[in-house]
């Protein structure tokens, strides 16, 4: 947990630190047919992904949180690079009570969401939520700026 | 004064009185004796009875094959995992457990099942092919389109208690009544009206076995048969049968006539398989007739009666003949208690045996997944938890992944090393393969012949890693990007690093040459041993191990500067735990083959979670893993390209090992992540290196498998850039020999190689597309 935090606050301090970066294309893009996950059908695919995550947060919405997780993994096994379906999973964990997983997988969904300014905002938010659930203030106020900065 | 003594006719009158004293209080103290036994027997006899028949092991499956449309699947890949799940190919499926071609497309019949997060239910799937796809899906029956079907998972083997015993349980209305009929009317005709012995059978039999001169008919009532069975013992003196019989009547005693008929439909023995041993009908059925015994025609029934007096002695596939012939006397067994006519018989006589020569799924095909599972189980529940609760796991085994792993490993080894009769080919080797994002377990390949449950040595074999460790190495130092990037320069040249006993360790390359100095990304992608060292060694060894625990490693490690050149033995599955992490990122995620554990009734008991912890700066990992992709494009890994497509990209490492005792490689793609080890079990040398050994072996594998190319994912800040190899700057297509590395922000090149024909500002991934 402690190097999480510090792990955390280094990248707050080091993005504070840098140039801003030029404009670059999306890096994480699908190339070509080579790629395994959704190309010729993306919409199907998605769509069905669409609403495992929709019976997710339904399930989640009356309190069972053993069919939202159900429903998550379901769609991750589909699409395990979409990161909204792993901001979903930080958001389970948080209802779940377990902040240093919830945090992590936020993390991960950043890992995952360039480009996407909004999700990244809600990922750090969310990391600032469980660190201040853990008692970290120092570290939490950092990723509150985070967040913050993304929403610009 | 003398006593006067009793006369001899008092001591007569007395005598026999105290003759008659001892004579009752002997058979009192006998009696008393005889009933403490009965009581020990009774309470033995019922224990057992109670005891097995809830003894149910828990059944492990695969994971369950999801089909959506856009999902990457074939016709042909489609029709294996049907394969193996027993589905018929017919002209109409009409029943759950059936397909037909129908031009490209499948129509397919589910079975349904029972998920923990719902019911799937079984229908009729119209599915449609294309490009490689599958491309539609449809209720044929509700005439609508599915977005998302699962098939049933594959059953892949049991936990079982202690001794190694299988069931399928069966409930007596379970059973068809003509089995029953079989079985009564060959093995005891009395059995509803005796109770427990059958006095007259064993006069029939004594008298046939007297004329016969030796044993042709047995008197045992099914209720000793059960209780033999219970025991077995085989012994057959004359106070075990004693003991049997009394615990027969009390059996009788205590149970009904259906309960003890059931308990016999399980647990009669009707088999072996290697270790295993067939116990019931139940799985008799499945083990001989690829059925349930619901389905089992009339000549089968009869074959499971004749097996019961002697399963080896009958053995279906060593005395077939002899089997028939008792099979066909238990049909006129039949014919005569009036169960059947004699036509019926007759006719049934006539068939062939019909057992099946490789009986499916089954103790477990999978052996090695198998031990895995039970690790994994093993830190949860205890042993006897494991086997009598009829628990249901299910794991994350992937059929076509395991079948591509063995394949590629056996057929591999038997390429490299094809052996002779005199000098059997004693080269051996393991595989694992798991999901990069999510941990998940794939498959474990525990040896050159997966079916035999050995030594697994996916699990246990550990081994010297050799250069596997460097990337540990290189991410420590790219973890301090002001003082290292991939081009910064270090040196390859001989070196010497005292040891604690006063010798001098001078660690030399694999081509016996130094390269002076050369740009970072070089000695990793060309795996230069001085000069990882001397990297190590500056950064400090204690530092390179701290980043292999981030990694994942669990076991503790000495830190010596050996370290550095992978000289620590560690198992494919411990490189895999480690090579995880930089598959996914810097993100550690602990391997998992368990997704969740329901009770029998299908309450979920445990679910095992995905979680994720950030063990490693992402930058960093991105960064080492573009240097990985280049051991695979231009370095010792480069030999995988005559297995993968051109535009299939993945990140590996070789390993090799003192005196090439070790073949070692571990790469990932976008979707799969794979270690294979080669090597002997006598740790003799076998002359292979990791690029001419096991990469063949993760080639061929991936070779076979849906994969997808792998996608760096690029945190912010970083860029992945080509650069030209000549003059470490920048570069574009234009330039003859480029290699693409990252970056993390105001490190690496900025301006442009003179080959380069844009300008320096342009940095960015667009210039990489199209490259490879």
């Amino acid at each position: 947990m402690k190097r999480l935090a510090v792990l955390l606050v280094s990248s707050v301090l080091l993005a504070a630190c840098a140039a801003p970066a030029p404009p670059t294309g999306p890096a994480a893009e699908p190339r070509g047919d080579a790629q395994a996950g959704p190309a010729a059908s993306e919409t199907a695919t998605s769509s069905v992904v669409a609403r495992l995550l929709a019976q997710a947060r339904q399930a989640e919405r009356v309190g069972d949180l053993s069919a939202t997780e159900a429903n998550l993994e379901r769609a991750l096994r589909i699409e395990p690079r979409n990161a909204r379906l792993w901001h979903y999973m930080a958001r389970l964990r948080m209802a779940q009570k377990a902040y240093p997983e919830a945090a992590s997988l936020a993390a991960k969904a950043n890992s995952l969401a360039q480009g996407n300014r909004t999700l990244q905002h809600d990922n750090w938010r969310l990391i600032s939520q469980a660190l201040t659930l853990q008692g970290d203030s120092e570290a939490a106020a950092a990723a509150a700026a985070r967040a913050a900065a993304f929403k610009e | 004064m003398a006593r006067r003594r009793p006369t001899k006719r008092a001591r007569a009158r007395r005598a026999p009185n105290r003759g008659r004293r001892l004579l009752v209080g002997a058979l009192l103290a006998l009696f008393g004796l005889s009933v403490a036994y009965g009581l020990y027997l009774d309470f033995d006899i019922r224990a057992q009875f109670d005891g097995k028949r809830w003894a149910v092991p828990a059944r492990v499956y695969a994971r369950p094959l999801e089909l959506y449309p856009g999902l990457q699947l074939s016709p042909g890949e489609l029709l294996a995992e049907l394969g193996l799940l027993g589905y018929r190919q017919v002209s109409d499926p009409g029943q759950p457990g059936s397909y037909a071609r129908q031009g490209g497309g499948v129509l397919l019949h589910t079975r349904g099942f029972e998920f923990s997060d719902g019911a799937e239910p079984g229908r009729v799937l119209e599915l449609q092919f294309a490009g490689g796809r599958l491309s539609a899906m449809r209720d044929a029956q509700a005439h609508r389109p599915i977005d998302l079907a699962r098939l049933e998972p594959l059953y892949i083997g049991g936990i079982y208690p202690g001794h190694k015993e299988d069931r399928i349980l069966v409930r007596v209305d379970q059973v068809p009544p003509m089995l029953v009929g079989a079985l009564l009317a060959t093995e005891d005709r009395e059995f509803m009206n005796h109770y427990g012995v059958d006095f007259r059978a064993i006069a029939r039999a004594g008298l046939a076995n007297l004329r016969a001169g030796r044993t042709v008919q047995g008197g045992s009532t099914i209720t000793q048969q059960l209780v033999k069975n219970y025991f077995l013992s085989n012994d057959r003196t004359l106070w075990r049968k004693a003991n049997e019989a009394v615990m027969s009547l009390l059996l009788e005693w205590h149970y009904g006539k259906e309960e003890i008929l059931e308990a016999y439909l399980n647990e009669v023995y009707l088999g072996q398989d290697g270790g295993r041993a067939i116990h019931g009908v139940g799985l008799a059925s499945q083990f001989y007739f690829g059925r349930s015994v619901k389905q089992l025609s009339l000549p089968q029934m009869a074959t499971l009666v004749a097996l019961i007096r002697g399963p080896s002695y009958y053995d279906p596939h060593r005395q077939p003949q002899r089997l028939l012939a008792r099979r066909n006397h238990v049909l006129q067994m039949m014919a005569s208690e009036g169960l059947i006519d004699e036509v019926e018989a007759v006719s049934a006589s006539r068939s062939g045996l019909g057992v099946q020569r490789r009986p499916s799924s089954g103790m477990s095909r999978y052996p090695a997944f198998m031990d895995l599972v039970r690790d994994q189980l093993r830190r949860d529940y205890r042993d006897e938890d494991l086997g009598s609760d009829g628990l249901r796991i299910f794991t994350t085994l992937d059929p076509a992944a395991q079948q591509a792993a063995e394949q590629g490993l056996s057929e591999q080894i038997r390429r490299l090393q094809p052996g002779t009769a005199d000098e059997p080919a004693r080269l051996q080797g393991a595989m694992v393969m798991t999901r990069p994002d999510t941990g998940e377990v794939l498959a474990v390949v525990g040896g050159r012949d997966p079916r035999f449950p050995g030594f697994n040595r996916a699990l246990n074999a550990q081994r010297p890693v050799g250069s596997l460790i460097k990337p540990a190495i290189f991410l420590t130092a790219l973890s301090d990007p002001a003082r290292y990037d991939l081009l910064t320069a270090i040196e390859d040249t001989p070196l010497q690093i005292p040891n604690t006993d006063g010798s001098v360790w001078s660690p030399g390359n694999y081509d016996g040459t130094s390269h002076g100095s050369v740009p970072m990304y070089q000695a990793l992608v060309h795996s230069y041993n001085q000069a990882s060292v001397r990297l190590g060694m500056d950064l400090g060894v204690e530092r390179v191990r701290d980043t292999l625990v981030s990694l994942g490693l669990e076991r503790s490690v000495p830190a010596y500067p050996s370290l550095l050149l992978g000289a620590v033995a560690l198992s494919p599955y411990e490189i895999a735990q480690i090579y995880q992490t930089l598959a996914n990122g810097g993100f550690r995620t602990p391997l998992r083959a368990i997704r969740e554990v329901l009770t029998a009734e299908g309450e979920p008991l445990q679910r095992y979670s995905l979680n994720v912890s950030q063990a490693v700066d992402p930058a960093a990992v991105a960064i080492l893993n573009s240097a990985l992709q280049e051991v695979v494009r231009s370095g010792t890994g480069r030999g995988l390209r005559a297995w993968l497509a051109p535009e299939l990209h993945v990140a590996g490492k070789t390993g090799t090992t003192d005196d090439l005792r070790d073949s070692w490689f571990a790469g990932f793609s976008g979707t799969h992540l794979g270690v294979v080890w080669l090597g002997r079990d006598d740790n003799a040398s076998i002359n292979l290196t990791g690029s001419s050994g096991a990469l063949r072996v993760w080639g061929q594998a991936v070779s076979q498998l849906r994969t997808g190319s792998l996608v760096l994912a690029m945190p912010d800040k970083v860029e992945h850039v080509l650069v030209d190899t000549h003059s470490l700057l920048l570069a574009d297509r234009a330039c003859p020999e480029v290699v693409a590395l990252a970056f993390a922000a105001d490190t690496g090149p900025r301006e442009a190689a003179s080959c380069a024909q844009r300008g320096p500002a342009a940095r960015t991934v667009d210039w990489l597309r199209g490259l490879f």
